[in-house]
């Protein structure tokens, strides 16, 4: 296999066993509690600013980060362990799901001393939520033809105006990492010319509209910006390096354990009850692909250690992984006759109804599976 | 150069010199290969040397299945090295010369009294041509492990898709050594073909990657169209996913802890891919690779042949079912692998 798909395999962690039970047993009493309900795919729709207070007094987000910015500085195999542990358990983290995993490595990469200083530690005590804004409206997986422009005014001030769309919980969020031109598009040089800028939320010209998904559930947004003014201080990285950080900030995003447990509230629900030779042996085979999934992603962690970016496994498992998500709900469906309904006195019925309702959304988000493949094909060598 | 890189670079420098043929039933194996092997001491990797063995680790006897399974050897390597010498030490018995080979049978209706076999050992790996055989047979106290010479024994004329004999041998109070049976055989049998599928899968893409750089149609190499990259990129996608969790199944018995669910989900995992990855290889090859002139059919006969052995997805699918079902199957999965 070609050397830009093999990864290495990862050596077990006692400190990420260790903080596994550390979280089951948190996990455990908060539904004793009732602090939470299982669902499936709550790292979109589990939105609980409480919850998330509590991992972040846990130590459990910002886990990677140096101390000095509110971090733990544990290692990518001991958040592997928490971020798994949490999902799998269908916990509300939605919240925080994108701040911790993508938005403040990035700023950690590219931030200033003082954006860095601000955000950060409020990101990892799990009060300061983000969000992606980088699709628009005619702007999906063509990313690179974004509309959306940054113009500096005489303050040296960045003046924003365009939309953005589908921006996930940006209605609970503090800020956008948004993606901006700052250059005119030059045909020759398409990925030229656009830049990250942090935007609070809260800045007056930011409209933020509800759009509803399949369930009813209001996630997503589109968000306007009308002569947004926001301080030149808060550009990300580089002017004119948007592009560049974009593609290494999905690579982060590709790779985790959300990329496949999305469902698995679901599956679990399946085996508290599977019992037939038929249901158990679905059971073994949605098991079998899960476990081949997680030694992928656990690769990728332990990658992540050793301070590799290992962006075209990352596009793999997540291609993989967002399949096998929604290839759950089929293959249950093909042994039990549970009709699927949000209002299913049967906690199975109602499972099936979440994940078939969100479904369509997997093999989308963060890159469809098609724009996968090519990175794939791309690492294979055929482009 | 690792111990393993030799070993693999050592068994690749054989295989060189042997290229796969079609078997039949006049040619039912590779002996030239094997013997080669044998004379290279490759057929006693990862048994230790004071039992007759080449000494090594585990990790070096699965890179010599590995390899001999993605350059189609017809040989009972992986048999004889993962499977039936390690279970037949397990028991206590004593090691046949590691230059003879040994398969492993699982499958039939075998009684052994007095030291002797009656019955038929069904769907034996290289029946014929193997010159011990590690029988599971049922004792007056349950099952045991059984190693008899069947050198002498006609077995019947059996093949898997890919010509390898699988046949029966029918034993009519046969003497042999008897000692308990390894309760991880199946597990190991099972976890053997895995390996195999994985380096097999492997070197199938290779091939599909290969041949679509180089066959050229309206004007361009078929690797430059859309269609066949989705192809490819998912054929990529289960051979990346079935390579680590056979690797992870390995490091695991490596560590000797309990390997069963591990073994059955890697087998399922495994046998799964085996669809998408034969049916789109074949499918970019084209006509070509329908054919016997092409190296294409030796892997992907064998793929379809070894899924179904050592038990199929199905079987290990409610082992592995059976195990994961109940109240929480969360840690039971985090615990398996
Ligand atoms: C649940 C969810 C949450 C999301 N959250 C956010 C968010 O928070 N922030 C954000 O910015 N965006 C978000 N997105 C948007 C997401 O990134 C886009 O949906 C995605 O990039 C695809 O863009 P599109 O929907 O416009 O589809 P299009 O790009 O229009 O694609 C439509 C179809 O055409 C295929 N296609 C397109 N180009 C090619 C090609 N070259 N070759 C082959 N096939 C092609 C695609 O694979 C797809 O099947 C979210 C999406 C979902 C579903």
């Amino acid at each position: 296999m070609p050397s830009t798909l093999t990864l290495a395999p990862a050596p077990p962690s006692e400190a990420a066993e260790a903080v596994r039970l550390e979280v089951r047993e948190f996990l455990a009493a908060e539904l004793a509690a009732g602090s939470f309900t299982t669902h499936v795919d709550t790292w979109l729709s589990g939105v609980d600013p409480d919850f998330s207070r509590k991992l972040g007094e846990r130590g459990w987000l910002g886990m990677t980060w140096p101390k000095e910015y509110g971090g733990h500085e544990r290692t990518a195999m001991e958040r592997y362990a928490v971020t798994e542990e949490l999902l799998a358990a269908g916990a509300p983290v939605a919240a925080h799901w994108i701040a911790d995993r993508q938005s403040g490595p990035n700023l950690l990469r590219y931030g200033t001393e003082a954006q860095r200083k601000d955000i950060l530690p409020r990101i990892a005590a799990g009060e300061c939520f983000f969000v992606i804004g980088m699709s628009e409206p005619d702007s999906g997986s063509d990313l690179a033809s974004i509309r959306t422009r940054a113009v500096r005014n005489a303050d040296g001030d960045w003046v924003v105006n365009g939309a953005k769309v589908w921006t996930s919980n940006a209605h609970h969020s503090h800020y956008a990492i948004t993606l901006v031109r700052t250059a005119p598009l030059d045909t020759a040089h398409r990925h030229a010319g656009m830049s990250q800028l942090l935007v609070d939320l809260s800045t007056p010209g930011i409209t933020i509209n509800p759009i509803r998904i399949l369930d009813g559930g209001h996630h997503f947004n589109e968000v306007v910006f009308d002569d947004v003014v926001i301080p030149g201080d808060m550009l990300l990285g580089e002017e004119g390096a948007g592009w560049h950080q974009v593609t290494a900030e999905l690579a982060f995003e590709r790779s985790g354990p959300e990329r496949f447990l999305s469902t698995f509230p679901l599956v679990a629900e399946f085996a508290r009850r599977a019992s037939s030779p038929a249901e158990l042996a679905t059971l073994g085979r949605l098991s079998a692909r899960l476990l081949a999934l997680r030694q992928l992603s656990l690769r990728i962690a332990a990658a992540l250690d050793r301070g590799e970016l290992p962006d075209i496994p990352a596009a793999l498992v997540k291609d993989v992984g967002t399949t096998f998500e929604a290839d759950v709900v089929e293959a249950i469906r093909e042994v039990v006759d549970v009709p699927a309904s949000l209002d299913s006195p049967d906690p199975l019925g109602r499972a099936l109804a979440e994940a078939q309702l969100h479904a369509p959304g997997y093999t989308l988000r963060g890159g469809t599976n098609e724009i996968l493949r090519g990175i794939v094909a791309r690492g294979l060598g055929l482009r | 150069m690792s111990d393993q890189d030799l070993v693999v670079s050592t068994v690749r420098e054989i295989l060189a010199g042997h290229e796969p043929t079609q078997l039949t039933p006049d040619r039912r194996w590779d002996a030239e290969l094997w013997a080669d092997l044998a004379e290279a001491g490759l057929t006693g990797v990862g048994l230790p040397e004071e039992a007759g063995g080449s000494g090594g680790e585990l990790a070096d006897a699965v890179a010599v299945v590995a390899t001999l399974a993605a350059g189609a050897g017809a040989v009972p390597v992986a048999e004889q090295l993962l499977v039936a010498a390690p279970a037949v030490l397990a028991a206590g018995l004593e090691l046949p010369p590691v230059d003879q080979p040994l398969s492993v049978s699982v499958a039939g209706a075998v009684r052994v009294e007095d030291g002797r076999l009656t019955g038929t050992a069904t769907d034996v790996a290289w029946a014929g041509v193997v010159h011990w055989l590690a029988v599971v047979a049922a004792g007056p106290d349950g099952d045991v492990l059984a190693l008899v010479d069947v050198s002498g024994l006609e077995a019947t004329h059996a093949a898997n898709l890919a010509g390898e004999p699988r046949g029966s041998y029918v034993l009519d109070g046969v003497p042999a050594q008897v000692g308990p049976l390894p309760a991880d055989l199946r597990a190991r049998y099972a976890l053997a073909r895995a390996v195999q599928l994985s380096a097999a899968a492997e070197t199938v893409l290779a091939w599909t990657v290969q041949y679509a750089g180089e066959r050229v149609q309206f004007g361009r190499p078929l690797a430059k169209f859309q269609g066949i990259q989705m192809q490819l990129a998912q054929m990529a996608g289960e051979v990346t996913a079935v390579t680590a969790l056979v690797d992870a199944a390995v490091q695991r018995l490596d560590r000797g802890e309990p390997v069963e669910l591990a073994a059955a989900a890697a087998k399922v995992r495994a046998g799964a891919a085996v669809d998408v990855v034969a049916r789109q290889a074949h499918q970019v090859h084209g006509a070509i690779g329908f054919t016997q002139e092409h190296r294409l059919h030796h892997l992907t006969k064998r793929m379809w042949s070894w899924r179904d052995e050592a038990g199929n997805e199905l079987t290990w699918a409610r082992v592995l079912g059976a195990a994961v079902a109940g109240e929480d199957p969360w840690p039971v999965l985090t615990g398996l692998v």
